[in-house]
């Protein structure tokens, strides 16, 4: 938190490049993810063919260092590129892979894996909770990955296992599976207040990565709701010119501007200043879970029954909003923290 | 994308340096007492100051009353008058009006008005709204008629904030009842000194005064008509879309946020509870700071100011506004009855600060057209549904 009446600049166009990674991902994820192909990725919620299209498109190389071979993009390049992916909700492993190898990349010492996950030979993912003793956990996309970065006591721990392990089912059909702490072959990576310090900003990563993906959800869902709201017609009108009707969309889109500005504001705060803003991509998670769980909602009621259907898509982005929002564990514990960040001030 | 800090030149150093040194000389507790007890948004002596100084239009060249400031120096002078809390209405609505007189009043006398209005000796107010018209504008009643060079108008208006401190009011009227409904408006600049005005005080519970307008045989010369006869509601476009936060620079220094104002106001109530919770204990001696209870719900508001302050346009406006008045209620519940002792009473939470907070949020709602309006234009502009048609959307229904 800095000094309300500071002078900065409030500037939040893109330049040049920034509009290139944008289109030529959406371009991108437009064209190869139909809604059929996320249904038949379900319920894992992997599509390998995918998966090695997206490496090609370079989305997995790019935000590494240079020195590991990759183009040193930006946390504002990056989430980017997870709204375009959340906006067609593909089943690809990409927010924990990218933040996991960027975390790996800088710990150094495992230059290897590093090598095979910037060209997707290997998932890497990142236990988002603390290890405690010998309590389990589930961690996002572990059921294609078998490398596993963790923090404990011990410190930042890399855990390779023979294999990934097993899918458990899921509402939001993610590679979800149970991270035993015990399992696997353990190289400690990094140790001390370092380790963790590492962890909790890839965890910060993790989260304003989700929250971009989650504003694409929300940014799709609502498309949903608005396009059946202009063509579904009652009592002789089309039912979006109704209040009762209109108004809920325009809340919802009020609050995805909000979450779209926070989100890059927050990337830019981690890439140019990570000390000044720490929390703000806790907030960007906050406000765009909330945006996305309340399109998906707003969006499938705008459509009636039909909303509530297997077939529509909606269903689609609804079960997403909360499976992928709630991966990083209880809100409640970020809005403390952004609390507590405030209270510092003073 | 730039949200560093600006690095000042010298010359903009000193001009910080200056502005500071003269708002502690002219913001002084008395403003502040006076703003309090007459919620004016307005004083004078303030306004004549930064007048003096050529910074109520600061952009405008030397030469017509301004200080030819760059864009760096008005936004430091922009931030030191929100820091101070110097009181605005009254150079909000004179600006926007002179953007409409800019763009349609005679020329002669935009001409003769500007030296003046750029010294802080003529001011504009608001006369939009009818009283049974509200946010419906277009819907105005008050009636114009014309007699040889001079017009006489009739009627009454609501909600002209700051026209007993004012010279004109931009006021718009009805001066073709036959024509659909906004075909038959026209706008003036009615001196608010004829003979047939007369205002009468209305008070908020947010503080503010406030003011009806009744027009009584006003007779109104040719020349104070701005903008072509029954074209009033073309007239009243341009600043209007300027209220609704268009007409901004996208140079990123500007704020964009449709309803900055009024999160700097709920920001103030949450830095006011923030440092009550860190000097405070509870009954069982726990600081209030390390209830994680309280740690969540005060997150939840971090969070929608953080939100609204990015949210731009319209849709700031609406986001800032209901995000504020939901928030102040929940903020008061957690700090529990102190955050309603007002100012001076025994045990006031930093001047009563909260208490304030939790009256004045209640008018932002409708400051500039209701949230409900917004919401319209939001569906219909930002997300293209179909506009609903209703008896009085097209024709002047009485």
């Amino acid at each position: 938190m800095t000094d309300r009446f500071e002078l900065r600049r409030q500037d939040f166009r893109l330049d040049e490049d920034q509009q290139a990674v944008r289109e030529g991902f959406g371009d991108f994820f437009t064209k190869q993810v139909p809604s059929s192909l996320v249904r038949d990725a379900e319920p894992l919620g992997f599509d390998a063919d995918l998966w090695q299209r997206v490496v090609a498109m370079g989305a997995t190389a790019m935000a590494l260092p240079e020195a590991v071979g990759g183009d040193d993009a930006t946390l504002v390049d990056l989430v980017l590129v997870a709204e375009e992916l959340g906006k067609v909700v593909a089943p690809v492993p990409l927010v924990s892979h990218v933040v996991a190898s960027r975390l790996l990349a800088r710990a150094g010492g495992a230059d290897e894996l590093v090598a095979a996950a910037a060209a997707g030979e290997r998932v890497v993912t990142l236990a988002l909770q603390p290890v405690g003793g010998t309590n389990r956990q589930l961690v996002p996309d572990a059921a294609v990955a078998r490398d596993v970065v963790a923090w404990s006591a011990e410190g930042l721990t890399l855990h390779t296992l023979a294999e990934p392990a097993a899918h458990v089912p899921n509402q939001g059909s993610t590679p979800l599976a149970w991270f035993d702490p015990a399992a696997g072959e353990r190289t400690v990576l990094v140790s001390g207040p370092d380790a963790e310090q590492r962890f909790r900003s890839a965890v910060a990563e993790w989260k304003l990565l989700t929250a971009a993906a989650l504003v694409g959800i929300a940014d799709s869902a609502l498309h949903l709701g608005v396009e059946f709201a202009k063509t579904r017609r009652t009592l002789g009108v089309a039912i979006g010119a109704l209040q009762g009707v209109a108004f809920p969309l325009a809340d919802v889109v009020t609050e995805i501007s909000g979450a779209r500005n926070l989100v890059h504001k927050a990337a830019w705060y981690a890439t140019h200043e990570p000390q000044t803003r720490p929390d703000l991509p806790l907030a960007a998670l906050v406000q765009a879970a909330h945006a996305a769980t309340e399109a998906a909602w707003v969006s499938a009621h705008t459509q009636g029954g039909l909303g509530f259907t297997v077939e529509a898509d909606i269903s689609l982005f609804f079960l997403r909003a909360k499976g992928w929002s709630v991966l990083g564990g209880d809100p409640g514990s970020d809005r403390r923290q952004i609390a507590a960040a405030l209270l510092r001030t003073f | 994308m730039d949200f560093s800090t600006v690095e000042l030149t010298a010359d903009q150093q000193a001009f910080q340096r200056e502005v500071r040194a003269f708002l502690d000389e002219i913001v002084t507790e008395e403003v502040h007492e006076h703003e309090r007890r007459t919620g004016d948004g307005f004083d004078e002596g303030v306004h004549l100051a930064l007048g003096g100084r050529g910074w109520l239009f600061p952009g405008w060249p030397v030469e017509d009353g301004g200080a030819d400031l760059d864009r760096v120096c008005q936004r430091i002078l922009a931030l030191e008058l929100a820091h101070r809390e110097v009181p605005g209405v009254t150079q909000g609505t004179t600006r926007l009006v002179w953007s409409g007189l800019q763009l349609s009043a005679d020329p002669e006398l935009a001409a003769e008005l500007k030296p003046e209005v750029a010294a802080g000796r003529v001011r504009f107010c608001l006369g939009y709204s009818d009283p049974e018209g509200g946010s419906d504008i277009a819907g105005a009643t008050l009636r114009a008629v014309r007699d040889g060079d001079e017009w006489v108008l009739n009627g009454s208006k609501l909600w002209t904030t700051g026209a007993h401190n004012c010279q004109y009011t931009f006021l718009i009227t009805r001066t073709d009842p036959e024509a659909p409904k906004h075909k038959g408006l026209t706008m003036f600049l009615v001196p608010l000194d004829s003979p047939g005005v007369e205002i009468q005080a209305i008070r908020t519970y947010g503080g503010e005064r406030t003011n009806a307008v009744y027009y009584t045989d006003v007779h109104v010369a040719d020349r104070y008509r701005v903008g072509d006869v029954n074209a009033g509601w073309a007239t009243l476009q341009g600043p209007l879309s300027n209220e609704h936060g268009g007409g901004r620079i996208a140079d990123g220094l500007e704020d964009l946020a449709g309803g900055f104002t009024y999160t700097q106001a709920f920001d103030r109530a949450i830095d006011a509870a923030a440092r009550w919770a860190k000097r405070t204990t509870r009954p069982d001696g726990t600081l209030v700071a390390d209830d994680p209870v309280f740690l969540d719900r005060l997150g939840a508001l971090v969070v929608s100011t953080e939100a609204s302050r990015v949210t731009h346009g319209p849709m700031g406006r609406n986001k800032a506004s209901l995000s504020y008045i939901a928030g102040i209620a929940e903020l008061i519940d957690m700090v529990g009855p102190e955050a309603l002792l007002a100012h001076g009473s025994d045990g006031a939470i930093e001047d009563g600060v909260l208490e304030f907070a939790h009256r004045w949020a209640q008018g932002t709602a409708t400051y500039g057209g209701t949230t409900e309006v917004f919401k319209g234009m939001i569906a219909q502009h930002v997300l293209g549904l179909p506009r609903l048609n209703l008896p009085g959307s097209k024709q002047w229904v009485r």
